[in-house]
């Protein structure tokens, strides 16, 4: 989330759109009732289906799962046309008025952007670039011996971006944008989305009306959770929110933002350590083996500021060499040093993608012979249940950490396999009893980027261990092996940092100590003449150095436990601005603000757009911003010097238009159908699909079409009675959802001649799915193009293992059988929404 | 669940004086439910059973998100799920109704009880069932106007919310209040809870798209403990059967009330009668009489 | 009916045979349960009735089952005497002049059969308000299972169920009134099963005519 979770209590308006909060964050969604009921904030819910936030909210449209970018980009159209945008916000703090390079292409007809490679179904995405001279680039790096050459790098970005404060030049972004967009008209929304124009004019009109009539005032947020991020195209989506939010002025503001709402109580802060492959902790990019050295990794994740040249810009991702040396400091403490260049050496390179779907395809494909599986039930969780456990028999070895015997730990009692079959797994199983959450203590992230602590609420049950002593244990028998053996590469293993009171059982606090990070040198801050004595935790990641004198684990939890103790921990609930801001309660990241590039919530002269909505502002007697959040910003840059607020990007400003490396499948996003789609791309029938969304090809993937009959488009979800694919196991939660089921439209079950509760049966091209049908109202009949499409709508929480399934109550059919193996291109996340299915009358064979 | 702390202002099957009537200073205590932000999450149904300690029973699926068809003996606190399309506009609406007893000011179970003490009415208004007194008889399940009373086949005893007495008794809210995420609940005095309901109302009528939003608080049981903000206060029913004007049952009333009398009267008037009768005619043969035989009786 | 069933001393006429009696005695105690258990459930002031009988729950729990019972004797009843309870010309006379029966000037009043128009009336009174008692009792014991859209079947229940209560409590009281207390020998003749002639021939000349063969001796 850009801003929070009670921050949404500030706003005007919300649009809620791939996401459910009502059912899957309803505590956090009190701030969004608090927004209706304190200022008659109005919400819009655009969703497949009729869901328990649609109930609350005011205005809900039906469209059909994986349009959203058609959607949104209608809605951008109609921003633009109606005049309901931000015109200081958008000239100064995005980058409306660069303009691209020529060379530049959008996909109008075509579909795909300049610099499509249809052989290799990549981009070179040089020309993705803006105007102005740019920096000479030494030639790459030689490749190391025995290791593939790298691709060609991405050219920088000019030092001074050409610009267009008119908005005029036919070459700026905003030109590009409207012309993109122009195609995005409400009758091609109601062809492609199935939301008809009306519907639609009327939730656009809805949802821009805050920037009626020039206001600047009123702000609206954009909430969404995996209902955009489970697409083929799902990075681009949450892309077009924050265009559109960029375009209306909307980010960095009290009560607005682009705001992720995560699906687990600590999914952010998986995220923020390293959940992805390509990231390290505080989103450093990982080294790859073309980088070299340490010197070439700095290089190619250390952006220069590109902007024009009479603006200023923060750069502040300048900064990574004292967190990458910070972070080797933390991870190899002493073993670090100038002179083995950090311990670089030290790190994994990744050279491919090693992304949840490409692991599973590995397994299948025998390049990866074992698992550790923590927290997570992967046979569950899919796509494509059934690869998973393919892949799973023919693994060496598993290893689950678990607080119930899953679908993943008994992969071999799966429906379908024979006792016979089940005699030739040789697949070793070893279940860890794992503590549950109220059995451990340590601090979650929330979607608003707050470190909240937690302590043990209960003791654990019989032989249970905590997590991290699960891992020490087998991190010191695999120190202990090495040590006796040597090995090939000991040296990462034996001069890891690993000094916990208990070795054999760190306990988080030293965790997040060693993660806030550490100074080895007495230290001044030269503005503030606060002192550091050696040894002493650093209070913020402005105290980190490049040359080896502090320690972190993760820089943008710097200042989480200073020497003020664990400032997670804290509880205190006042909030002096009674804007939610509650500076004293736990922690956010990062440096406590709690509302990112909120320098935007001001003019260009530092005033507040809304006098009544003060965040941050700038006082002319002190010289600084200041606020009742934490300004994130250079704290004594004069509104004159116009920098941007978008201190993370090196433009200083805000990208309507993602240029190079930002995304690989265009600067701009445009609709897609989902790899399994009912109907051809109306907008560019080219080019139907994501080009660069990757499918996978092995014997357990395959890929539905209408003519094969798959003419539904199914959809996944959760429900609030249940978490994921371990609630089955709680007898309270089995009684408010006793067993699953399959939402279909009214009109379908008429036409099918079936009623509520008899059994269907639902198939993809990959497997079956067998339920009893929730016939309903909220699920209505579309029409796509003229043509009647029906969706249906599955909550995933089932499986072969839990009570209902243990009484054979269920049909014990993962929901995720069905879902295909598609990867988003960025984020690498499943198409878990969107596919397609065929249903029928199940007849018990 | 007896309280100490509480006392008793209105009792069933009670003969003679009430032990709390006009003893204590105290406000009627009140539960909001607003509809229009309710969720239907069914945390009030988890925080119901688990502050409860309700055992837990097998539900099946029922074509509806709803975790029951109704409430039951050992489920005290239940959201109804209604899809309703609106005739106006033909838009869905997806109601949903957190229902439980309404602790009204005049309990029709509580009038249709025999047994003496197995309903009560605290001073505060909370009506609450005392099983250790109650014989099992059913009459509150056919004196409530809203279907709440459920008996416990077991135990042929009478369960209901209890309004968390034991929780209210000393200072806090009922469970379900607690527990709810949205801030849908809300717990006071019932002349706050009518205000903030009230306020509510107009703004909905005001800034929303329901001119007809209100508050339920049916005159026709005395009010309830429990009051409703409706999207739509004029059709209470599309609430998955809200009544629209609830009250004890006519039948009821007249059974408790004139055929009482009524029985009473002639019963007593009877047992009069007949002794005055014996006083003054005495029997139809004198013993002597009997006892001489008839000649013409003899064989 | 035969009268060798049962041996009566001379001078007695057998009035109720062992059948007969056994069913009056199955309906008349489960009656007074039903009664006793009935009042208390009726009025708190009445409530130590079922304190005495083992209480509320007890009473509750063992009421409908006795109630059964009592429906059972009177429809065995009904097998019994429903043939001998049809009401004649007689019984019309009989009600006209039920003043003199009041008054005990039973001399003045028409004959009565082997049961009079009140008894009939008393046997019709309990025949059909145990049916009513039965249908509405079966309601108020199982509320459970009648549904909330039949309601409506629980308030008549409830309402029924008292009223035809009450109509067999009048019943009951002048039936125990008149065979206790009015007519000396009647309580005798539901325990032995014999009368006295001067019985039959008093309260039943009818009957009495039928069974001698010859009209009643003139009165004193």
């Amino acid at each position: 989330m850009t801003n929070g979770w009670v921050d949404i209590k500030n706003t005007d308006m919300m649009l809620i759109m791939g996401g459910n909060p009502a059912e899957n964050h309803p505590c956090g969604f009190k701030w969004a009732i608090e927004a209706k009921r304190n200022r008659n904030a109005k919400m819009i819910v655009v969703d497949p289906r009729f869901t328990r936030t649609a109930s609350v909210a005011d205005y809900f449209c039906q469209l059909r799962a994986g349009t959203d970018i058609a959607f949104l980009g209608g809605m951008i159209r109609y921003a633009i046309e109606n005049e309901r945008i931000a015109k200081d916000y958008l000239l100064n703090y995005t980058n409306a008025g660069f303009i691209v390079r020529d060379g530049f292409k959008l996909p109008e007809d075509e579909g795909v952007f300049s610099g499509f490679d249809a052989a290799k179904s990549s981009y070179d995405r040089s020309s993705w670039n803006y105007a102005g001279t740019l920096p000479a680039t030494p030639p790459p790096a030689a490749a190391k011996p025995g290791q593939p050459p790298a691709a060609p790098p991405l050219p920088p970005m000019p030092e001074k971006v050409e610009y267009d404060q008119t908005l005029k030049n036919p070459n700026c972004v905003y030109q590009l944008l409207k012309k993109h967009y122009s195609r995005y008209t409400p009758e091609m929304v109601e062809r492609v989305t199935g939301v008809s124009k009306e519907q639609f004019l009327k939730a656009a009109d809805i949802f821009t009306s805050v920037r009626k009539d020039g206001d600047t005032k009123k702000v609206a947020t954009i909430i969404y959770a995996v209902g955009w991020t489970q697409h083929s195209s799902g990075t681009q989506t949450i892309r077009t929110a924050a265009m559109l939010q960029l375009l209306m002025g909307n980010v960095g503001r009290a009560g607005g933002g682009v705001n992720a709402l995560r699906g687990h109580s600590n999914i952010q802060g998986a995220t923020d350590m390293a959940g992805i492959f390509d990231n390290l902790p505080g989103y450093l990019k990982v080294p790859t083996p073309a980088d070299g050295n340490f010197e070439g990794w700095m290089k190619r994740i250390t952006p220069k500021s590109a902007k024009p040249a009479q603006w200023d810009s923060f750069n502040y991702w300048s900064n990574a060499p004292k967190f990458g040396v910070s972070f080797l400091k933390a991870m190899y403490g002493d073993a670090a040093t100038k002179q083995n260049d950090w311990a670089y050496d030290y790190l994994p390179k990744v050279d491919r993608n090693f992304s949840w779907v490409q692991l599973w395809d590995n397994m299948y494909n025998g390049i990866v012979k074992g698992m550790i599986s923590f927290g997570m039930n992967g046979v569950a969780i899919g796509p494509n249940s059934r690869k998973n456990i393919d892949a799973l028999k023919k693994a060496d070895w598993l290893v689950v950490g678990e607080i119930y015997p899953d679908e993943t730990s008994e992969f071999w009692k799966s429906p379908g396999i024979s006792t016979d079959e089940m005699k030739k797994i040789q697949t070793t199983v070893y279940r860890l009893p794992c503590a549950g959450f109220a059995e451990k203590d340590g601090s979650f992230t929330n979607s608003a980027r707050w470190l909240q602590w937690k302590n043990a609420a209960l003791p654990m049950p019989g032989d249970c261990r905590l997590d991290q002593a699960l891992v020490a244990q087998i991190f010191l028998k695999v120190r202990e092996l090495y040590k006796k053996e040597g090995g090939k590469f000991p040296d990462p293993i034996l001069n890891l940092t690993w000094n916990y009171t208990d070795p054999s059982n760190p306990s988080l606090s030293e965790v997040l100590k060693e993660i806030n990070g550490k100074t080895f040198v007495d230290a001044e801050d030269p503005a503030t003449k606060v002192q550091l004595k050696a040894g002493q935790q650093v209070p913020g990641f402005a105290w980190l150095k490049d040359d080896g004198s502090t320690s972190c684990g993760n820089w943008i939890y710097a200042g989480s436990f200073t020497e003020a103790g664990n400032l997670t921990m804290r509880r205190d609930a006042g909030d002096p601005s009674g804007m939610g801001v509650h500076q004293n309660w736990g922690w956010s990241w990062p440096a406590n603000r709690r509302v990112l590039y909120n320098r935007a919530s001001c003019d260009l002269n530092g005033k507040p757009w809304d006098p009544s909505r003060r965040q941050v502002w700038w006082n002319e007697a002190q010289q600084k911003w200041v606020g009742n959040d934490v300004p994130d910003f250079k704290a004594d840059s004069k509104p004159s010097d116009h920098m941007g607020p978008f201190i993370m990007n090196p433009e200083g400003v805000g990208r309507i238009f993602a240029p190079l490396g930002a995304l690989a499948d265009g600067p701009f996003p445009t609709h897609y159908e989902p790899t399994e789609s009912p109907v051809e791309n109306l907008l560019h029938p080219k080019q139907t699909h994501n080009p660069i969304a990757k499918k996978f090809k092995s014997a357990d993937d395959s890929y539905g079409t209408v003519k094969d009959g798959f003419n539904v488009v199914c959809t996944t979800y959760r429900l609030t009675e249940h978490y994921h694919y371990w609630t089955k196991n709680n007898p309270m939660n089995v009684q408010l959802v006793p067993e699953p089921f399959i939402e279909i439209a009214a009109e379908m079950a008429d036409e099918m001649g079936i009623r509520g509760g008899e059994v269907l049966q639902v198939t993809s091209a990959r497997g079956k799915y067998i339920a009893k049908a929730m016939v309903t109202k909220r699920i209505k009949k579309m029409t796509i193009d003229g043509k009647p499409v029906y969706q249906i709508g599955i909550p995933i929480h089932w499986g072969y293992r839990g009570i209902a399934e243990d009484e054979d109550k269920t049909a014990k059919t993962p929901v995720n059988s069905l879902s295909p193996s598609v990867i988003d291109p960025n984020a690498y996340t499943p198409e878990f929404k969107g596919f397609l299915v065929k249903v029928e009358k199940y007849v018990k064979a | 669940m007896s309280q100490a702390t509480l006392r008793v202002q209105k009792i069933s099957g009670h003969a003679g004086s009430i032990p709390g009537e006009d003893t204590q200073r105290e406000y009627t205590v009140c539960k909001l439910i607003d509809t229009t932000t309710c969720i239907g999450c069914k945390a009030c149904e988890v925080a119901c059973m688990e502050w409860n300690d309700l055992p837990f029973g097998e539900t099946i699926f029922g074509n509806s998100y709803q975790t029951m068809p109704e409430t039951r003996w050992n489920y005290w606190n239940l959201i109804l799920f209604n899809e309703h399309v609106r005739e106006e506009d033909g838009s869905l609406m997806w109601l949903m109704r957190k229902n439980q007893c309404m602790h009204c000011a005049e309990p029709g179970c509580l009038a249709a009880c025999p047994a003496d003490g197995a309903i009560v009415q605290y001073t505060n208004g909370i009506v609450d069932f005392q099983q250790a007194n109650c014989i099992g008889c059913g009459y509150c399940i056919t004196g409530c106007p809203f279907d709440i009373p459920k008996m416990n086949p077991k135990n042929n005893r009478v369960f209901k919310c209890t309004l968390c007495t034991d929780r209210v008794s000393e200072g806090l809210e009922p469970a379900c209040i607690k527990s709810c995420p949205t801030g849908c609940l809300h717990f006071g005095s019932k002349e706050d809870m009518l205000d903030l309901a009230g306020k509510r109302a107009k703004q909905l009528r005001d800034h929303s798209n329901f001119p007809h939003a209100g508050v339920y608080d049916p005159p026709g049981v005395g009010g309830t403990g429990v009051i409703y903000v409706l999207h739509d206060a004029a059709h209470p029913e599309i609430y998955s059967g809200l009544p629209k004007d609830p009250r004890v049952p006519w039948m009821v009333k007249l059974w408790k009330g004139p055929l009482k009398w009524l029985g009473n009267v002639a019963m007593v008037g009877g047992l009069i009668g007949l002794f005055v009768h014996y006083l003054r005619f005495g029997p139809k043969e004198r013993e002597e009489t009997i006892k001489e035989p008839h000649e013409g009786a003899q064989p | 009916m035969s009268h060798a069933e049962q041996a009566v001393p001379p001078g007695r006429i057998l009035r109720y045979n062992f059948r007969e009696r056994i069913t009056h005695w199955a309906a008349s105690i489960s009656y007074i349960y039903l009664l006793l258990t009935g009042l208390a459930f009726w009025s708190p002031w009445l409530a130590w009735i079922a304190v005495i009988l083992g209480g509320g729950q007890v009473s509750r729990m063992l009421h409908p089952w006795i109630g059964l019972i009592f429906v059972a004797a009177v429809m065995c009843m009904y097998s019994l005497w429903a043939r001998q309870m049809h009401t004649t010309e007689a019984d019309r006379k009989w009600w006209h002049s039920l003043k003199f029966y009041v008054q005990n000037e039973d001399d003045k009043m028409p004959p009565a059969g082997r049961y009079n128009a009140g008894q009939k009336s008393l046997f019709w009174s309990f025949f059909w308000a145990g049916l009513v008692l039965l249908a509405s009792g079966l309601v108020l014991w199982l509320p459970e299972y009648i549904p909330w859209s039949l309601r409506w079947l629980r308030y008549i229940a409830v309402f029924l169920h008292p009223v035809a209560a009450l109509v067999t409590i009048a019943n009951f009281m002048i039936h125990i009134y008149m065979s206790v207390f009015a007519e000396r020998g009647a309580l005798d003749s539901m325990i032995h099963g014999d009368v006295s002639e001067h019985f039959v021939e008093r309260y039943h000349p009818g009957w009495y005519k039928e069974i001698v063969g010859e009209s009643s001796p003139p009165r004193k």
